[in-house]
């Protein structure tokens, strides 16, 4: 409810600002699958779809991001890479890297991967970036101004997609557990947090569920959390409308679960009281 | 029009798996399975940019800001007219899944008639977790407009990413 009176009154905004410039969607995209995962022989292949309403050209390209102690990811520049950074850009292969779609048109990627004879046992992760190439011609239209006077502001975004490759090598093994939790308040509203650690020599991935002893209907949902192995540990923070931050108070069961594609068995579980 | 784009990418998805699988369909003829794997898809799409619109600057140097909902604060020695908006991006998924939104904090915007400006972006929120009909995420900033800058279209690019873990 709340997003839709927040779509109306941008909908209204856009609608009355004569000025303003036209919606433009180009460069819109969808990407599938959201997370690649390979074990050193065998490749892979993602779809790119242009969702816009205009041709588009993307490119497609490996960055290095490391996690944070807070569960985000900072990009780091290629000269600053680490050599285990640097040895997944040069073991992941890709092709194509750039392609013009006409809208509605899916594109396969195909990812290959090759490990270098003596590479040391662990995990090699670099993150692939799907993104479209800001179009000279259509930048935004700047607003109308007087003619002489202001000055009038066109910021194009350019913005895309990156999903996880991870190249396992060797046998590999790691835990998690789950700290403590607590609901605390952000700028942006109420989040429900709780600390991840992590041991061994890969990253671990799964799904979290929190759910209130005796009840069936879990309070709480949150798919695709990761711990890198960059990270022994991190906070996890989930924002949560107000009314289910107070639910979530007191006694939980919080369930950390793999994947569902590869079996959903729990990592670890733990009964914590929400402060 | 998103749904339409879905479709296509399992089908997309479904025809590259059964492409794949052919071989092994043809060798076992006796048994007619069809085959289609379906996968987990994101999608970004931006509904708004970030506009501030008309500013027309004072004897002293101030700022602009637009709020990530999109409410825009005038300095005091500036007057400013049109629109503003702030961007927004609506990101779709698998239910519940938690998407990290990355993206510079700060932009520089050459003007058609020389000058600089510079505007520090600011972000809706870190993560996004996904709803049965997705998310979304906004971006506002900060315009710092210089003593009697000089007029003309200024323009500048910024990116912005939805990550999976």
């Amino acid at each position: 409810m709340l997003r839709f009176l927040k779509g109306l009154g941008l909908f209204t905004a856009v609608a009355l600002g004569v000025a303003a410039a036209p919606v433009h969607a180009a460069g819109d995209l969808l990407v599938a699958p959201t997370r690649v995962i390979l074990d050193g022989s065998r490749g892979t292949e993602v779809v790119l779809n242009n969702i816009g309403t205009e041709p588009a050209t993307y490119r497609i390209s490996l960055e290095i991001k490391r996690m944070t102690a807070e569960g985000g990811l900072d990009e780091i520049a290629e000269d600053e890479a680490n050599p285990a950074e640097r040895a997944a850009l040069d073991m992941i292969a890709f092709s194509p890297r750039r392609v013009t779609l006409p809208p509605n048109q899916p594109q396969v990627i195909r990812v290959g991967v090759r490990v270098p004879e003596g590479t040391p046992q662990g995990e090699y992760r670099a993150h692939m970036l799907f993104r479209a190439v800001p179009d000279a011609a259509a930048a935004p239209a700047a607003a109308a101004k007087p003619a002489g006077e202001g000055v009038s502001i066109a910021l194009t975004p350019i913005y895309g997609i990156t999903i996880p490759v991870i190249v396992r090598v060797g046998d590999l093994g790691a835990e998690a557990s789950i700290g403590e939790a607590w609901v605390g308040e952000t700028p942006d509203g109420p989040a429900f947090n709780f600390d991840l650690a992590r041991t061994g020599n890969r990253s671990v991935y799964g799904d979290i569920e929190v759910t209130r002893p005796g009840a069936a209907e879990p309070l709480l949902v949150a798919r695709g959390i990761a711990v890198y192995p960059e990270v022994a540990k991190r906070n996890v923070s989930l924002r949560v409308p107000g009314e289910l931050a107070a639910k979530l108070k007191g006694p939980v069961r919080i369930r950390y679960t793999e994947d569902r594609e590869i079996g959903g068995g729990t990592i670890d579980e733990a009964e914590r009281i929400v402060k | 029009m998103r749904k339409f784009g879905m479709k296509r990418a399992i089908v997309g998805a479904a025809i590259a798996a059964l492409a794949m699988n052919a071989s092994a369909a043809h060798a076992a003829s006796a048994t007619g399975t069809a085959k289609a794997k379906i996968l987990r898809q994101i999608t970004l799409t931006n509904t708004s940019d970030l506009q501030y619109a008309t500013i027309i600057s004072g004897a002293t140097a101030s700022t602009v800001a637009v709020s990530t909902g999109g409410t825009r604060t005038c300095g005091g020695s500036l007057t400013c007219t049109g629109t503003a908006t702030a961007a927004n991006f609506d990101v779709a998924g698998t239910d519940s899944a938690v998407v990290v939104v990355g993206g510079d904090s700060s932009v520089t915007l050459n003007g058609s008639l020389g000058g600089t400006m510079t505007s520090s972006l600011t972000y809706s929120s870190a993560t996004i977790t996904l709803g049965a009909t997705g998310g979304s995420f906004q971006v506002g900033g900060t315009l710092n407009v210089g003593a009697n800058q000089a007029s003309g279209d200024y323009s500048g690019t910024f990116n912005v990413t939805a990550n999976y873990q």
